[in-house]
């Protein structure tokens, strides 16, 4: 009877899935839904995560300075970048999603600290993409390279790229080459950083593999599909790999857009290339780096203090605007979709690091950082509605969120090993966001 | 009088839609180029067509675009593959919200597993196979092509009910065709000895083709042209070439050379041609339409194997 039961609560699980009939699952397979979300204090040095449907489950790790966080190779890991400290820590996450085709597998275990961390001068920018966290050290003038995957194992492997001079840029890897922003060599006084002048290609050792193209006071990244897109004063200069090396286009700002105005943050889609960047302080762009328009312009009614799109319905994005109210953007319309009040109001009056919320998506969720009220608030994507808070400690600042649904075949079994034969995982985890902040 | 009136008013209200659906094409997406032609061989003037990976593009690795999305949304009919050829469908469906039959052609065709698939789990020291996936070139039998057709057909007047014969009369006689394609094919490759009947192709897409014909293709690559060959994997390519005296390297119009450039030299071979496995060609190319593609990798298949080149 016991055997009997058991049988049935198995088939049931592997049932409940659906979308896997091709998997030869004999063992205990559960489907699980998990979110984990790791939050950074805006005043402690200190970060802290918590599944968000079991927000008991809560830990919390000690850091040398704020935290900007980020999540890397596909959630597994997160990373801890402290621009005002000097220092960049790491997290394995404790969830890990591996894509087999049909279905997701998905690893559930404690968050850690790993023991190694980066130290160095003024670490800033962060970019995920094809397996490797590209971490920009703004006055060092070099870039530290860290492995992704071992670092999703607790490792921490790393290499440097030299760039010509420090400054507040990025470097990104593009199929064999790489590119890396570029400083005027104008001389500076005291402290003050160069300006950026433009995107240069450039080899694995650092050696140029190409002109620079002008981009004015590049800042801004994202990848989406083939795409690399980065802001810049004329417009926004998009790279891919070409047949003969890297293609560079420049995507002029048209005329119809307000005058006076760039784009510097931008948010790159995983479903649909395209991009959805900032113009401005109180305005939003849909960039189609192919089919023209190239650019959709979306007036918010008072200025962003964050966006983020939801990697669930690649049709959606979400803007925090100043006044507390959250934006749902239809990328399709380029238009605001719904709109509804979800916090007290924030001025984007202040310093650009002054506590504001940050907007973070855990599938049908936004969850949002307001660090006055001391909560992570939880949001509907269909309603907009508030369907729950989290009660943080001190003042909730910068966030990510990891995790998502899959099987996890390590259900009442507590060893768990891989091997593959014929068949890779599906490591997709680019970083696609940049971050708002004065500079240097 | 008023009823009379009423049910005149009625009438030509009735009247005026049918005459409007008839005169609207039906607004279909196919998601590949070889889907497209059958779409337009079934559909003929009554349908609107929009092609979302076109000629010598690879579906594998498509980025769909936000046009995409908006084709889907404003579609009556949505023509898919299925069995994951299309990797990006099921998301950019969601983003498009489209109300559109969304069809996956493979239905009813008897998938073949992906050969060399799977992998394994190791869980408390017991070892999980996790099966690999189908393999989804199934239209590279001509056999599963016409189930393709007769699937579009059904869809086509599901959504289309009063161009319904049209559609039909269509498929009938496109299905006439296929069959003497069918014909012809297996005539083609019955004229190659037993001992001329291995190839090598860029990624393993004509699985469905050696089934239904009698030939046998080695690749470096695995179904999907996402996956890499390694060294290793080259390595043991050589050796099984070498082992079933494989006759003809291939090239693919979807696929990098290089690999198999090098592949050939150090087999001592040169490519024999260029096959149309995932994807038609330019209009003006050699395999514009899925029976011309079907022709002409079938002769260079076979004269390449034959020695004639």
């Amino acid at each position: 009877m016991l055997k009997q039961l058991a049988y049935s609560t198995a088939l049931a699980l592997v049932l409940a899935g659906g979308a896997y009939a091709q998997d030869d699952h004999d063992h205990d397979a559960e489907d699980v839904t998990l979110y984990r979300v790791f939050v950074g204090d805006h005043a402690e040095p200190s970060v802290t995560a918590f599944d968000l449907g079991e927000p008991d489950n809560r830990w919390t790790f000690e850091t040398t300075g704020q935290n900007k966080l980020y999540s890397v190779e596909n959630g597994a890991a997160v990373v801890a970048v402290q621009s005002f400290d000097d220092a960049v820590n790491f997290f394995t996450s404790g969830v890990s999603l591996h894509a087999h085709g049909d279905h997701s597998d998905i690893a559930v275990t404690d968050p850690t600290a790993i023991e190694e961390t980066l130290t160095g001068p003024r670490p800033f920018h962060l970019i995920d993409h094809d397996g490797k966290a590209v971490i920009n050290f703004d006055r060092g003038g070099y870039v530290e390279i860290v492995d992704t995957h071992a670092l999703s194992e607790g490792e921490l492997v790393t290499s440097q790229l030299q760039q010509a001079r420090a400054h507040h840029g990025y470097a990104a890897p593009i199929g064999d080459l790489w590119v890396t922003s570029v400083a005027s060599d104008e001389p500076v006084e005291g402290d003050a950083a160069p300006a950026r002048i433009g995107l240069q290609p450039i080899n694995a050792d650092g050696s140029p593999a190409g002109d620079v193209e002008t981009c004015t006071a590049i800042h801004g990244e994202a990848f989406s599909g083939a795409y690399l897109a980065t802001g810049c004063q004329e417009g926004v200069l998009t790279v891919t790999e070409g047949a003969d090396g890297l293609e560079f286009e420049m995507l002029e700002y048209p005329e119809d857009l307000p005058a006076g105005q760039s784009t510097g943050t931008l948010l790159g889609s995983k479903v649909m290339q395209v991009f959805l960047g900032n113009y401005g302080g109180d305005g939003l762009v849909v960039i189609d780096p192919v089919d023209e328009p190239h650019f959709r312009y979306i007036e918010l009614p008072f200025r962003r203090v964050d966006f983020a799109l939801d990697p669930t319905n690649a049709r959606f994005g979400y803007v925090l605007t100043e006044d507390g109210s959250l934006h749902q953007i239809d990328m399709l319309a380029a238009e605001v979709a719904q709109s509804a009040s979800v916090t007290e109001p924030y001025s984007m009056d202040g310093d650009w690091n002054d506590p504001r919320p940050r907007l973070a998506m855990a599938g049908d969720e936004i969850v949002l950082s307001d660090p006055n009220a001391g909560l992570v608030r939880r949001v509907s994507t269909e309603t907009l509605e508030e369907v729950g808070t989290v009660e943080v400690e001190g003042m909730p600042y910068n966030i990510v969120v990891v995790g998502g649904s899959g099987v996890d075949h390590e259900a009442g079994s507590d060893d768990h090993d891989h091997a593959e034969e014929g068949h890779d995982h599906d490591h997709e985890d680019d970083h696609d966001t940049d971050e708002d902040h004065d500079h240097e | 009088m008023i009823r009379s009136l009423i049910t005149a008013l009625f009438c030509s209200v009735i009247s005026f839609n049918a005459a409007h659906a008839q005169d609207e094409k039906l607004r279909v997406v196919a998601s590949f180029s070889i889907i497209g032609d059958f779409a337009t061989q079934v559909g003929g003037d009554r349908i609107d067509l929009r092609i979302l990976v076109g000629p010598n593009s690879d579906a594998h690795v498509y980025e769909p675009r936000p046009a995409n999305a908006m084709a889907l949304a404003e579609a009556d009919v949505v023509l898919t593959n299925g069995l994951q050829f299309e990797g990006f469908m099921d998301r950019l469906i969601a983003a498009s919200a489209t109300e559109a039959d969304v069809v996956a052609l493979t239905e009813n065709v008897a998938a073949r597993e992906e050969p060399g698939g799977g992998h394994y789990h190791f869980i408390d020291g017991e070892a999980i196979f996790h099966a690999g996936g189908l393999d989804p070139h199934t239209w590279q039998s001509v056999v599963n092509a016409k189930i393709y057709v007769e699937n579009i057909r059904d869809a086509f007047c599901e959504a289309d009910a009063i161009n319904c014969a049209a559609y039909e009369a269509n498929a009938e006689a496109y299905l006439a065709e296929l069959d003497a394609l069918d014909a012809e094919i297996r005539a083609s490759v019955g004229g190659l000895p037993e001992d001329r009947r291995v190839g090598v192709v860029a990624h393993n897409a004509f699985g469905y083709y050696e089934a239904e014909y009698g030939l046998r293709f080695l690749s470096p690559q695995g179904v999907s042209t996402e996956s890499e060959a390694s060294a290793a994997d080259v390595a043991g390519l050589i050796e099984q070439m070498r082992e079933a005296d494989a006759g003809a390297i291939f090239a693919e119009n979807i696929s990098d050379t290089r690999l198999l450039e090098q592949i050939a030299s150090e087999a001592g071979l040169e490519i024999s041609g260029v096959l149309y496995s995932d994807a038609l060609s330019e209009p003006d190319g050699p395999a514009p339409t899925y029976i011309a593609m079907m022709r002409h990798n079938t002769r260079t298949i076979t004269s390449a194997l034959a020695g004639d080149q």
